[in-house]
């Protein structure tokens, strides 16, 4: 067997992603709203009610609760220094091997939700593949990027 | 060559056809859509399809191009003028390629190269005579080996052929090639467009008398459509890959093909990233392949240039022999580790995802011609059967190799040094059955290609993980950060 990565991200990630979980939540809630505004207005059958009180239900509880749990529990990454590794997934768990001389730039980057809880996204991107490093502490982030792109720098340039 | 140049005046022409072909939905919109009555919308045609012209010549007008002092120097544009100057050193290659416009005047179409990867290619000298795209060649080459210093390299670049189309061959690609389906969709989807243009039910009503209930004329008819629309696609076909020849220099693959429209590839060979070996479901069974390169760099637009197809039609068996002079780095001759027996519940299960609300829409919406959807499951259980067949990996020092099928079967060679990146996947599922899915992206144009090989054995995939891995994943070192 392979051991995993070893380092997860920043515990309020969990929360910052639930709270886009809940924005994206109350989108769906208007939604469902209007389709139960307009069966009380034209007299449609009643079940649409509950099927659509039902479908904004689960669609909280998935995006809000489950997915964003599952998803943080299920994030390992680790950086070597001659590789980087990643381990995500939420039903299906991928894991993904980039090679630092396959790296070619790192970009962190900030929502308006993540800057609020002080984290930052780190992008590693390959002349073929972009991969994702989300929600870790800002600081972490920044001398993730520093380390990541002092390691590729080394790289021999043969693409 | 200093002074400014101007293309051949078939160029303006060429910017008018080129803007026409871009604005033809527009303008067919436009007549479609708007009412027929009145000449007003006529003349804004016209006047549109005038405007078009003018600014083709007038962008001609403006187009010149010149070397100097080691650079391709152009400047265009009719209202912002633009100065593109690009350094000789900084050129990947220089294409030429002979479409209709340019063959009649002996012209030829040069598209220039660099290693950016833009959106399209950095430039285009639309229509240039045959003697100066030689003076512009010869000007790079020798601008490239006083550079580099060592000018025995250009005294040995000798050229070998290393394949070259036999008529046989051309015909058997023609016509197994997959561009009858898209012959075909165009003649569909032409007949949607127009039903409003053509009186269909004036020609159906006069048909009615001669069909009267003959379903044999329609069959026929049928028959005679496809008939022609795989002809066309054939002589399409014949048109584009006649005298298709692979040469190998020593540093370089070119590759030229077309009949009407001449073409030329050069490809270095240190920017290939990949090997694939294709097959379709006809030539399969025939024993024939495709074999093509993934190569680095080129401007997305041209998607040609990504992946290019070495050999069109070759018997799979001789492949080996081919590429062995071409391209000796790949290890062609292995034997691939199959997925493992238990794997294929999971790849019938995945068709059937697929199939089954297919037909079962199929027989619920139009019964009793519905129940033909039943084959719909049976031909997804055939092709899951062959996806499961297909899968198989091979490991070698610094290569490995995935073989897969979505519907025409692929083998993917990589190398270590080129792949950018590995991914092993398992869901809840696989794991239970101890299975796992591998994935390899490569560099391919500006984008990525790959491999992607579903349910192996998970111990094949934890290998092929390590394999691709620096650190030695057994006795993992303390992470560095």
């Amino acid at each position: 067997m392979l051991t995993k990565p070893q380092k997860r991200i920043s515990k309020r990630g969990l929360t910052a992603w639930k709270i886009s979980g809940a924005i994206n939540s109350i989108f769906v809630l208007l939604v469902a709203g209007g389709v139960i505004a307009l069966t009380l207005i034209f007299d449609w059958p009643i079940w649409i009610i509950g099927a659509a009180l039902m479908f904004f239900a689960i669609y909280a509880y998935l995006f809000i609760m489950l997915i964003p749990t599952l998803r943080w529990k299920r994030w390992r990454y680790e950086v070597r220094e001659n590789e980087i590794e990643l381990q995500h997934g939420v039903f299906i768990i991928k894991r993904t091997l980039v090679p630092m001389i396959r790296v070619q730039h790192v970009d962190t980057q900030q929502g308006p939700i993540l800057r609020k809880y002080r984290l930052a996204t780190v992008t590693v991107s390959t002349a073929a593949t972009i991969h994702e490093i989300p929600a870790l502490d800002v600081e972490e982030a920044e001398e993730l990027r520093f380390f990541i792109s002092n390691l590729a720098r080394v790289a021999v340039d043969d693409v | 060559m200093s002074e400014p140049k101007r293309l051949h005046p078939i160029s303006a022409l060429a910017n008018f056809v080129k803007q026409l072909k871009e604005l033809l939905i527009p303008i067919l919109l436009f007549v479609v859509v708007g009412n027929s009555e009145g000449y007003i919308q006529f003349f804004i045609t016209l006047g549109f399809v005038l405007l078009i012209l003018i600014t083709g010549i007038l962008t001609w007008l403006r187009f010149t191009y010149r070397i100097e002092e080691g650079e391709l120097r152009i400047e265009s544009g009719i209202i912002v003028r633009k100065k593109r100057y690009i350094p000789f050193e900084r050129i990947q290659s220089l294409d030429l390629s002979e479409g209709i416009l340019q063959r009649p005047f002996g012209l030829v179409k040069m598209t220039v190269e660099t290693a950016g990867s833009g959106t399209e290619a950095e430039a285009v000298l639309t229509a240039i005579t045959k003697s100066d795209a030689d003076r512009i060649q010869q000007a790079l080459s020798y601008s490239k080996s006083e550079n580099q210093l060592d000018m025995e390299s250009q005294v040995t670049k000798e050229e070998s052929i290393i394949y070259k189309i036999k008529p046989s061959e051309l015909l058997l690609l023609s016509s197994t090639s997959g561009g009858v389906g898209v012959v075909i969709s165009a003649v569909v989807a032409f007949m949607f467009q127009f039903a409003e243009v053509i009186p269909y039910e004036r020609v159906y009503e006069e048909l009615e008398v001669f069909i009267s209930s003959s379903l044999i004329f329609i069959s026929i008819l049928v028959f005679l459509g496809f008939l022609v629309a795989w002809l066309i696609a054939l002589i399409g076909s014949v048109l584009k890959y006649a005298n298709f020849t692979v040469k190998r220099t020593d540093e370089d693959i070119i590759i030229s093909r077309g009949l009407l429209e001449k073409r030329q590839l050069t490809i270095p060979l240190h920017r290939i990233q990949a090997l694939r070996i294709s097959e379709n479901i006809i030539r399969q069974p025939l024993g024939l392949a495709s074999v093509f390169v993934e190569s680095a760099g080129g401007s997305v637009k041209d998607s040609d240039n990504a992946r290019v197809m070495l050999l069109p039609v070759i018997k799979k068996s001789q492949i080996e022999m081919i590429m062995a002079s071409c391209l000796p780095d790949y290890d062609l001759n292995h034997s691939f580790t199959p997925a493992p027996k238990r794997a294929l519940r999971r790849y019938m299960y995945r068709g059937l995802i697929l199939s089954v609300p297919i037909s079962a829409a199929l027989i619920y919406f139009f019964r009793p011609w519905g129940y033909i959807g039943f084959a719909v499951i049976f031909i997804s259980l055939f092709f899951s059967y062959l996806q499961f067949r297909a899968a198989g990996w091979n490991l070698e020092e610094s290569q490995a190799t995935l073989r897969y099928r979505g519907i025409t079967k692929n083998t993917v060679f990589l190398k270590k040094n080129r792949t950018q990146s590995l991914t092993m996947s398992e869901s809840h599922f696989q794991k239970k059955r101890k299975l796992a899915t591998i994935q390899a992206m490569a560099m391919s144009g500006s984008g990525a290609t790959g491999g992607k090989v579903a349910d192996l054995e998970q111990d094949d995939v934890i290998t092929l993980y390590k394999w691709y891995s620096y650190t030695d994943c057994d006795q993992q070192e303390k992470p560095l950060h």
